[in-house]
């Protein structure tokens, strides 16, 4: 009995550009759960379903809390390793992604006019099917809205700009404490990552990979030199195949990271002497010296 | 600078003030206690339209007004008053994520149960929301607020959840709460920080409010080490007003904890 995951497609070095999608991938990668991913991509699901979707038998589960929920059930969990403490403060930092970091990642790709206008309504256009192409970006972007004002717009504030100020440092400091808090280690809870590095994950991939035209948010981030490599680290061992290639979770895909470096080091040593052998037969045979004669030192 | 005034939190009436803005309300009052700060609440059916960013409470210190826990607390540290200043940022990191659980767990969960459950709100919330009003305004105001309320459920995707699904949300939040606490006297081991009051303020006024019926109350029951928090926290910082703040009401009283 196969899990099928549907999710949006992928891009940018990303196995996906939703966040809640790459949420539920980065999870099942790091609990070593096998799943058929399936992306929604040129299919009329892009309107009619909510996206992450799990099918597992009969039923359907959906939202990325549900799903690692169910994962979890399923004996695919990546947070056993974790004190009570731990398991608290997961939930703590998942709130805190959710309240503040959030509001922004949906004004910078859906509501900011530049990025909307040339990155990401592009792309949302390109990827759905005809007719459904007109009215998919729209939707989002207005559902976006809406979600920021009924939020985070108090009655005064009933205009976006006036909130734009107020979500982008919040988002900054959001970022500062992600960064405080994940200090010097690979992951957040020690050395295997765990549910909080998968939305972590989710949340700030697309701002690094992504290329906005406008991004005071990704510039920001950028700055912040742990989470880059965060990013980078786990995009490198869990999905190092490329985006276009939907390959299940098998666990002989996850590399060994020490394994990888030393693969990649006899490469190059052997790329290296068989250079030197190269240059060594050219000076041999070059009519300067005498194939019995000592080079010069 | 110190703060020269004293401050006035300004909350909706005590018969009309619903269990949401309540707990948000005594969360300010505990900071501005801990902070030893002089503190008078002064309540007026119409706080929310006076406040500057329409939420309650506010406080009201000299010539400014501000609202709303966050701004509050920075507003105080601005004046030279902090309760997190011996906080590493880590620690503090930690602080506001908690504070956001609070926010997005507890305080959604409040809205929820008082406006999207049906019950609640026909026997209790609108009759409250709307009781200074004379007809027709009350009905319209009470319709308004709980429309309000229930889009930004949807915005956040809590319209297709449940009763037992937010009580079982509540009590997660409560699980992760007391296993931060573990068997410390405070959140961050012997001073207490605006996250403490945050959780005392929700936690105590949950404990203490009557609604159509009692199980938001024994989830939060379950949890002996918050039960004893918030005791403790009651002794140290209320004791002498205990008894002040009740409200002759038999449907919403608020007394000590049980």
């Amino acid at each position: 009995m196969k899990n099928l995951l549907l999710c949006w497609g992928g891009d940018w070095d990303l196995p996906s550009v939703h966040t809640d999608s790459l949420i539920v991938l980065a999870y099942a990668k790091f609990s070593g759960a096998k799943l058929a991913v399936k992306s929604i991509d040129w299919t009329w699901r892009t309107i009619t379903a909510s996206v992450p979707q799990l099918h597992y038998e009969a039923s359907t589960v959906t939202e990325p809390t549900q799903i690692l929920n169910f994962l979890r059930k399923q004996r695919f969990n990546a947070d056993y390793e974790l004190t009570a403490k731990q398991g608290a403060d997961t939930m703590a930092y998942i709130a805190l992604l959710e309240e503040k970091l959030r509001p922004a990642l949906l004004h910078t790709f859906w509501v900011d006019a530049d990025n909307y206008a040339n990155l990401t309504r592009p792309w949302f256009t390109s990827h759905s099917p005809f007719p459904l192409n007109f009215f998919v970006p729209g939707r989002q972007a207005s559902l976006a809205l809406s979600r920021i004002l009924l939020t985070k717009a108090e009655s005064p504030l009933l205009n976006i700009t006036e909130v734009e100020g107020k979500i982008y440092s919040e988002a900054k400091e959001c970022l500062n404490l992600l960064s405080h808090r994940l200090g010097n280690f690979h992951f957040f809870f020690g050395d295997t990552p765990t549910s909080l590095d998968a939305f972590v994950f989710g949340h700030i991939a697309p701002l690094i990979k992504a290329p906005l035209p406008s991004g005071q948010l990704q510039k920001h981030l950028n700055q912040l030199d742990n989470l880059c490599q965060f990013c980078n680290t786990i995009l490198k061992n869990y999905f190092n195949a490329s985006a276009e290639k939907r390959t299940d979770c098998s666990p002989t895909a996850i590399h060994d990271p020490v394994d990888a470096n030393l693969q990649k080091l006899t490469q190059l040593v052997n790329k290296e002497s068989n250079l030197i052998e190269k240059m060594d037969d050219n000076l041999r045979s070059s009519p300067q010296h005498r194939p019995n004669s000592t080079p010069p030192s | 600078m110190s703060l020269a005034a004293e401050a006035f939190v300004s909350q909706i009436a005590e018969d009309q003030i619903l269990l949401s803005d309540s707990a948000s309300s005594l969360a300010v009052q505990t900071f501005l206690r801990m902070c030893g700060l002089p503190v008078q609440v002064s309540c007026c059916a119409n706080a929310e339209y006076m406040s500057p960013s329409g939420k309650v409470p506010f406080i009201h210190v000299g010539n400014q007004v501000v609202s709303e826990l966050g701004p509050i607390v920075q507003f105080i540290k601005a004046k030279g008053h902090s309760l997190s200043d011996g906080l590493d940022d880590v620690q503090r990191a930690e602080m506001k994520a908690y504070m956001e659980l609070v926010n997005n767990m507890l305080l959604t969960a409040e809205l929820y149960i008082q406006w999207c459950d049906d019950y609640t709100a026909t026997e209790i919330s609108r009759p409250r929301y709307s009781s200074p009003y004379s007809w027709p305004l009350n009905h319209i105001l009470a319709y308004q607020k709980q429309w309000e309320v229930r889009r930004k459920m949807n915005a956040i995707g809590w319209s297709g959840k449940n009763l037992e699904q937010v009580y079982e949300d509540v009590s997660q939040c409560c699980q992760a709460l007391s296993q931060r606490l573990g068997t410390q006297p405070y959140f961050f081991n012997k001073q207490p920080t605006e996250l403490d009051a945050l959780v005392f303020g929700h936690l105590f006024t949950i404990l203490t409010t009557q609604l159509t019926n009692d199980e938001l109350a024994e989830k939060v029951k379950s949890y002996t080490n918050l039960l004893s928090f918030c005791h403790r926290i009651e002794q140290t910082y209320f004791k002498e007003h205990d008894r002040e703040s009740q409200s002759g009401s038999s449907r919403h009283s608020k007394g000590s904890l049980p």
